[in-house]
């Protein structure tokens, strides 16, 4: 077989187009990692960093995990400016659990004392095991139970 | 966002260039001249390329932009190449581009909720399997080459493992979103290495004994590496424990190398593989054929429609299962290894936006069932193209988009059509962000 011009300027053709868009692809990938910012905490990117809106002054609080939740025991919540929790992607603390609503309970501060507040969910919420009805205000040391998900409140 | 579906169009383009000048190479050489048939063929491809744009772009206006050109590039390889082979199999082959594509509006159309996967899980995982165990029932099953993987009914005849994979993938990711607090918890450390809980680690057992069973009843030492590493791919994501996947590993080897001394099929195929020359004229043909053929083609390849797939002036197979098996070598040496890199490039790209997807996706099912899929995906393509090259034992499994095959090519489409479907989702949810302060009632 002797080596047609047409088809080998279509071979090289073929490869240099071939390259040239994998190319473009890859560039917009690598652009892709650059944007990313925050880095996810573990390789499983499950654990969603919480944002803070507001500052309020007071105490500084923490929500402490114990343990289920699908996040890392002994992880800390800033209570600054109040926190939701749930298991949608808007909570500031998102958890993965059974039990949990979408939106299920909120941590606020109100002159400087901290509440929480159980935020009619499906399954209800239990502060120290017992069920929260409406809002209670927070003690350090407080547990507050949400499916098998358990945080403890602790101040500074 | 209507930048994501520009981008995807303005990538189509290139794919139909390089599918148009694939053809008229072939054209080129088997009848010396250039006609405008590859034209036409290269405006049929982009015609149905650009169909399914418009309905993606009506559809999943958010999704991945890259996922789907990359896929419609390793089809039109596959096309090309098959075509070189054989014109008779490339119609077919086409059709079952055009099924695959109406299999993969059709999952679109009616998933657009496919969070409902997640409650049929066990009626998922039960039909994964009796898919995976249909070649063995009497009646149905075939035979092909030792191993059982086709399953005839009627005129219909299909390789059930591809659908399967799907099935079980979705199962997994189901499965492990559910348990994988548990798995985590309850581990416990062990001369420094973490060990699952006894009581959960059941599932991973069954899974392990599943892929094991595969080995031995189903001789499809392929599809079984394929199950048992998306499933520790699944496994590793879910709960951030390496030692897991060292454990199944270790596992899996201890399992496939007693199996792969004791159950002939197997044997055999390993033996091919340590030492293809015991038999260069037998059952090593294959494999010494496929690394020639790869060699041959240096580095830039002879050029489409070039190379010798039968001896000359008789029927015997010079590459043999050229479209489907050994695809890849039969790449490697028309365009040479520049060329076969770019196939692995393609499937890499695709594996990385498969990954973005994951990282994307909100919720624990999304990104496991994006993990999953693209790990499956990304590892049937390292199954096969390590089989033609010699890393591991070759084995029955089809290059995905590429291969010849209804099975394959429509199966995968139902794939991408899932990741696409999880990709919009979370990219919608990424361009809107959530507005917490509602929540708090403050502005």
């Amino acid at each position: 077989m002797d080596y047609d011009p047409i088809s080998v300027a279509l071979k090289f053709g073929f490869l240099a187009v071939l390259y040239l868009f994998l190319l473009v692809i890859a560039r917009s990938a690598f652009k892709d990692l650059r944007r990313t910012t925050s880095p996810a905490p573990d390789a499983t990117g499950f654990h969603a960093a919480p944002a803070f809106s507001e500052v309020v002054r007071g105490e500084d609080a923490w929500l402490v995990v114990e343990r289920g939740g699908g996040l890392e025991a002994d992880e800390r919540f800033d209570l600054i400016g109040g926190l939701s929790i749930g298991r949608s992607r808007e909570s500031d603390v998102q958890i993965e659990d059974r039990y949990a609503s979408s939106l299920h309970a909120r941590v606020f501060s109100r002159d400087a004392r901290f509440f929480v507040e159980d935020m009619s969910s499906t399954n209800g919420t239990l502060l120290n095991g017992a069920t929260l009805v409406g809002e209670a205000e927070l003690i350090d040391g407080d547990t507050v139970q949400i499916g098998d998900t358990v945080f403890r409140f602790e101040v500074q | 966002m209507t930048s994501a579906r520009n981008r995807e169009l303005a990538a189509l383009v290139p794919v139909a260039i390089l599918l148009t000048a694939g053809f008229a190479a072939v054209f080129a050489q088997e009848e010396a001249r250039l006609g405008n048939l590859s034209m036409i063929y290269g405006a049929y491809f982009l015609a149905v390329c650009v169909a399914t744009h418009i309905y993606l772009r009506i559809r999943l206006p958010n999704a991945d932009p890259y996922l789907f050109p990359l896929v419609a590039l390793l089809t039109a390889f596959g096309l090309v190449m098959i075509y070189r082979i054989d014109d008779g199999l490339a119609r077919d082959q086409a059709n079952w581009f055009v099924m695959g594509l109406v299999l993969f509006a059709l999952t679109i159309q009616f998933l657009r909720d496919y969070e409902v996967l997640e409650r049929y899980r066990y009626t998922i995982a039960g039909a994964g399997l009796l898919l995976l165990l249909a070649p063995r029932l009497p009646g149905i099953g075939q035979q092909v080459n030792g191993a059982y993987l086709g399953v005839k009914i009627g005129p219909l005849a299909f390789q059930p493992a591809e659908f399967s994979k799907i099935a079980i993938v979705v199962f997994l990711a189901s499965y492990l979103r559910e348990h994988r607090e548990v798995l985590i918890v309850g581990a416990k450390r062990v001369l420094g290495v973490t060990l699952p809980p006894l009581k959960h680690f059941g599932p991973m057992l069954v899974v392990w004994g599943a892929s094991m069973f595969m080995l031995v009843f189903i001789r499809d030492l392929g599809s079984s590496l394929m199950f048992f590493a998306a499933f520790l791919a699944l496994l590793y994501v879910a709960t951030g424990r390496f030692s897991f996947v060292v454990i199944g590993m270790a596992m899996f080897v201890v399992g496939a190398w007693f199996f792969a001394s004791t159950v002939p099929h197997v044997h055999e195929r390993v033996e091919i593989w340590l030492d293809p020359y015991q038999d260069p004229t037998g059952s090593g043909y294959q494999v010494l054929q496929s690394i020639f053929a790869q060699a041959d083609g240096g580095l830039f390849g002879k050029g489409f429609g070039q190379s010798l797939i039968t001896i000359p002036g008789t029927d015997a197979a010079l590459l043999p299962a050229a479209q489907t098996d050994t695809i890849y070598s039969l790449i490697v040496n028309e365009v040479g290894l520049f060329g076969a890199c770019g196939v692995i490039l393609i499937y890499l790209l695709v594996a990385a936006r498969g990954f973005k997807i994951a990282l994307l996706a909100s919720d624990g099912f999304s990104k496991l069932l994006a993990t999953g899929l693209t790990a499956v995906f990304a590892i049937q393509a390292f199954v096969i193209i390590g089989g033609v090259t010699r890393v591991i034992p070759l084995t029955g499994v089809t290059l995905p988009f590429i291969s010849y095959g209804g099975s394959s090519i429509v199966a995968n489409f139902v794939l991408l059509a899932l990741l696409l479907l999880i990709s919009d989702r979370a990219r919608r949810e990424a361009v809107e962000p959530a507005d917490r302060d509602l929540v708090f009632g403050r502005a």
